[in-house]
C-alpha cells in the first residue's frame, strides 16, 4: 500500500495520538499503583511499630520482661508474623519474630541499625535470602535506661512482583491496542474513501477518452460531494474551452481558404497576360508558391486540430505494417537516391495493428522525409519495424545533423524549427512532426525521439499491437493477399474519371 | 456547354467564370442556394459547380434537391472542408467530384473537362503525344522509337501527364494521382520525380516536352505541330 495515501496518513496520525495517550495513561497507572502500595506498606509498618511502643513498651517497666515476652510472642508469633518485628536495646535483641517461612525470608541476620539516633526512618536492606525488604525503625526512650529500638519490616517482593506484572500487562496490552486500532481504523477509513477511489478511476477514464463523460456525484453532502461537483464544473469549462478552440481553428482555416483561393486565382490570371516582363513573372510565381505553402499550412493545421480534438474519425481497421512500410519507402526512394542516402529497411515477421492506413503511411512519409532532409549526402537511414512488448515499434534512425539538447523537447511542437533557415528553404510547413505526433496519439500510440548533435536522430513510434487468435490471423492474411476493395474510396474520384 | 456556378464569394465566382469563359464555356453565376435552384430549374445545365457554404440554403441541401430532380448532371463541389468524412458524405449525397479551396484554376479545369466528357473514356492501350509513345499493356515507353527505361513511379507520373496533354497539373493533383494523400507533406517529391523523368524523356531531344509552370505545376506539350 502507498505510504503517502490519505488513508495511511490518517491512520498513522491517530495511531500515534493514541500511542501517546496510552503511554501517559500507563505511566500514571503504574506510578499511582506503586505509590499507593508503597505508602500502605509504610503505614502498616509505622502503625505496628507505634502500637508495640504504646501497648508493650510503655508498660514494660511495670509488668516485667516475662509478660512482655508472652504478649509479644502472642501478638507477633515467630515465623508467621507479617510484618516481622524486632525490639532491641543497646544492640541486644529483646524480642524478634524471626525468619518468615514460606517463602523463607531470613530476617534474623539483618544487622541492627547502625545509628540508633536515626529513628522514625525507613531503610531498604536486602534479606540474606535475597528479598528486598522495607524496615521502619522507631526509638522509644523509657524513663530510665537507654532507648529501645522497635523495628518493623516486610518483604517487598510481592509488591514488586505485582508492579512487575502490571508493567508487563501495560507493555503487552498497549501495542496490541495500537495494532488493533490501526487495523480497524484502516478498515473503517475504506468506507469514506471509497468514493474518492471511484472518483479517481472515473477521472482517469475521462482524461483518456473524451471529455464527454462526467464524474460520479457523491451524494454524501460532505466535502467529497463538493469536490465531485467542482471537478465536474471544471471538466465542463475545459470541454467548452476545447470545443471553442476547435471551432476557432476550423473557422479560421475556413476563413483563410477563401482569400487564398482568390489570391491564387488572381495571380494565375495575371500570369496569363501576354508579354509579361520576366521580373513580373518571377514575382507572381513566387507569390503563387507562397500562397501554395500557406494553403498547406492551413490544411495541416486543420488536420492537427481535427486529430487532437477527435473531430477526425480515424478508421480503425486491421493493418499489416511491413507491407505498408515497404511500399511507402519504395514510393519515395528517389528522394533519398538524389542525396546519395541509403535507406535500409529492417523487418522480420508481419506486424499487425489497427489503424488508418493513410494516416500511418503519413507517419512513415513524414519521418523518413524529415530524416532525408537532415542527413548529409551519402548518409544512412535505418528504418526498423518490430513487435515488442505488445507494441509495434517503428524506428527511423539517421546519422544526420541531429538535434541539440535544448531543441529536443520542442521538436513535436507546432511551427517549431530546429534550424530555421534550413527548413524554410526546403519549403516545409513546420507542422510535419506535429502531425505525426497527433496521428500517433489518435492511434493510442506514442512518438519519442532520441538525438545527439552531429551524430543523428532516432524517431520511434509505438502502436498497440493487434491481438488476435491464430485463426483470425490466418483469415486476415488471406484477405490481405487479395487487393482490398475498400481503398478505392480514399482515392480521388478524378483519378477514376480521368483514367 | 453551359455551366452553373453557385458560389457566394463574388471574387471566387468571377475568377471561375473568367477562366471557364476563356475555355469557351457558357457560365452563369448565382450567389445563394435558393436562387441557384431557380436557375437550375430554368435552364438546362451540363455541369453545376457548387459551393458548400451558401446563404439561405446550405450547399448540401442544394445538392440533394438537384439530385432529386436530376440524377445525371455532373456536380462539382467546392469546399473549404477537407476531412475524409466530409468527402465521403458528399459522395453519398450525390456529388461527382469535389475540389478543396484553395485550388489552382488548372485543377478546376481538368476536373470540369473530366466530368463533361464522362462516359466512354479513352482507355486505349497506347498513349501517343508527338514522338512520345506509352504502351499500357507492356508498360513500355518510347521516344522517337527509342526505348526509355522508367521506374514504376516514373511510369505512373508520365502516364498521368500524358493523359492530360497541354494541361497544367498541380503538384497536389500529381501527388493524389501518382502517390496518395499521405505524401502531401512532402511537395518536393513531385519536383524530384519530374526532374528524373525529364532527364530520361527529354535529354538529347531538341524539344523539351515536360514543362514547369511556375507556381502551379507541370504539363506535357505536344510539340511543334500542335
Amino acid at each position: 500500500m502507498n505510504r503517502n495515501s490519505l488513508r495511511a496518513r490518517v491512520t498513522a496520525f491517530y495511531v500515534s495520538m493514541l500511542a501517546v495517550a496510552l503511554a501517559v495513561f500507563s505511566f500514571a497507572v503504574y506510578a499511582g499503583v506503586r505509590a499507593y502500595l508503597t505508602n500502605s506498606m509504610k503505614l502498616t509498618l509505622v502503625h505496628t511499630a507505634e502500637s508495640i511502643v504504646t501497648d508493650y513498651l510503655v508498660p514494660l517497666n511495670a509488668k516485667g520482661n516475662s509478660w512482655f515476652q508472652n504478649e509479644m510472642s502472642e501478638s507477633y508469633p515467630a515465623g508467621i508474623s507479617d510484618p516481622f518485628v524486632r525490639v532491641s536495646q543497646d544492640g541486644k535483641v529483646l524480642y524478634e519474630s524471626g525468619d518468615i517461612r514460606e517463602p523463607l525470608v531470613r530476617v534474623s541476620k539483618l544487622p541492627l541499625p547502625a545509628d540508633p539516633e536515626q529513628t522514625k526512618a525507613f531503610r531498604r536492606p536486602n534479606a540474606e535470602t535475597g528479598q528486598p525488604l522495607m524496615v521502619y525503625t522507631l526509638a522509644y526512650t523509657p524513663s530510665q535506661g537507654s532507648p529501645i529500638l522497635v523495628e518493623t519490616g516486610d518483604n517487598m517482593e510481592p509488591l514488586n512482583h505485582l508492579l512487575h506484572s502490571l508493567f508487563l500487562i501495560l507493555v503487552i496490552v498497549m501495542p496490541t491496542i495500537l495494532v488493533g486500532a490501526a487495523f480497524g481504523g484502516h478498515l473503517l477509513m475504506a468506507g469514506p474513501l471509497r468514493p474518492v477511489v471511484a472518483l479517481t478511476e472515473q477521472a482517469e477514464r475521462v482524461g483518456r477518452k473524451e471529455l464527454g463523460e462526467r464524474l460520479p456525484i457523491i451524494r454524501s453532502g460532505d466535502e467529497l460531494e463538493r469536490l465531485s461537483l467542482a471537478l465536474n464544473r471544471m471538466i465542463d469549462r475545459l470541454e467548452e474551452a476545447l470545443a471553442h478552440n476547435q471551432r476557432f481553428s476550423a473557422d479560421a482555416s475556413h476563413e483563410l481558404r477563401t482569400p487564398l483561393t482568390i489570391i491564387r486565382g488572381e495571380l494565375e490570371a495575371l500570369l496569363e497576360i501576354p508579354g509579361l516582363e520576366a521580373q513580373a513573372v518571377e514575382g507572381i510565381s513566387s507569390a503563387l508558391d507562397e500562397s501554395d505553402r500557406m494553403a498547406r499550412i492551413v490544411h495541416n493545421l486543420m488536420t492537427i486540430s481535427r486529430l487532437d480534438g477527435g473531430g477526425e474519425r480515424i478508421e480503425m481497421k486491421p493493418l499489416e505494417l511491413t507491407g505498408i512500410l515497404k511500399t511507402t519507402l519504395d514510393h519515395m526512394s528517389l528522394l533519398a537516391d538524389e542525396k546519395g542516402i541509403e535507406v535500409r529497411c529492417e523487418t522480420t515477421a508481419p506486424v499487425w495493428v489497427t489503424g488508418d492506413a493513410m494516416r500511418l503511411k503519413q507517419v512513415i512519409v513524414n519521418l523518413v522525409d524529415n530524416a532525408i532532409k537532415y542527413t548529409a549526402k551519402g548518409g544512412l537511414i535505418l528504418v526498423r519495424l518490430q513487435a515488442r512488448n505488445e507494441q509495434a515499434v517503428i524506428a527511423v534512425a539517421d546519422n544526420g545533423i541531429g538535434i541539440s539538447a535544448e531543441s529536443l523537447p520542442h521538436v513535436f511542437e507546432r511551427f517549431y524549427r530546429t534550424d530555421k533557415a534550413r527548413s524554410r528553404e526546403s519549403g516545409g510547413t513546420g507542422l510535419g512532426l506535429a502531425i505525426v505526433k497527433a496521428i500517433c496519439t489518435a492511434h493510442s500510440g506514442t512518438l519519442s525521439v532520441e538525438s545527439a548533435e552531429n551524430k543523428g536522430s532516432t524517431f520511434q513510434v509505438q502502436l498497440p499491437l493487434l491481438r488476435l487468435s491464430p485463426r483470425e490471423m490466418i483469415e486476415l492474411e488471406t484477405k490481405a493477399a487479395t487487393p482490398p476493395a475498400a481503398e478505392a474510396v480514399e482515392q480521388s474520384p478524378a483519378s477514376a474519371a480521368n483514367s | 456547354m453551359r455551366i452553373l456556378v453557385i458560389e457566394d464569394e463574388q471574387k471566387v465566382s468571377a475568377l471561375v467564370k473568367r477562366g471557364l469563359t476563356a475555355e469557351r464555356y457558357a457560365v452563369d453565376i448565382t450567389a445563394d442556394g435558393v436562387e441557384g435552384l431557380e436557375y437550375f430549374e430554368a435552364f438546362p445545365y451540363d455541369l453545376v459547380i457548387l459551393d458548400l457554404m451558401l446563404p439561405r440554403l446550405p450547399g448540401s441541401e442544394v445538392l440533394q434537391r438537384i439530385r432529386r430532380k436530376n440524377d445525371h448532371v455532373p456536380i462539382l463541389i467546392l469546399t473549404a472542408k477537407d476531412s475524409v468524412d466530409d468527402k465521403v458524405k458528399l459522395f453519398e449525397l450525390g456529388a461527382d467530384d469535389y475540389l478543396t479551396k484553395p485550388f489552382a484554376f488548372a485543377e478546376l479545369l481538368v476536373r470540369v473537362k473530366a466530368l463533361l466528357r464522362r462516359g466512354p473514356v479513352n482507355r486505349s492501350s497506347t498513349l501517343r503525344i508527338g514522338d512520345l509513345e506509352l504502351d499500357r499493356l507492356t508498360q513500355q515507353v518510347k521516344r522517337d522509337g527509342k526505348r526509355v527505361e522508367l521506374t514504376a513511379k516514373e511510369y505512373s507520373l508520365l502516364e498521368y501527364l500524358m493523359q492530360n496533354p497541354e494541361r497544367v497539373l498541380s503538384r497536389n493533383m500529381i501527388i493524389e494521382h501518382v502517390w496518395d494523400q499521405s505524401f502531401d507533406g512532402i511537395t518536393n517529391i513531385v519536383d524530384v520525380y519530374v526532374r528524373h523523368l525529364r532527364t530520361k524523356v527529354d535529354e538529347g531531344h531538341a524539344f523539351k516536352m515536360i514543362r514547369t509552370v511556375r507556381g502551379t505545376g507541370y504539363m506535357i506539350r505536344r510539340g511543334m505541330e500542335s
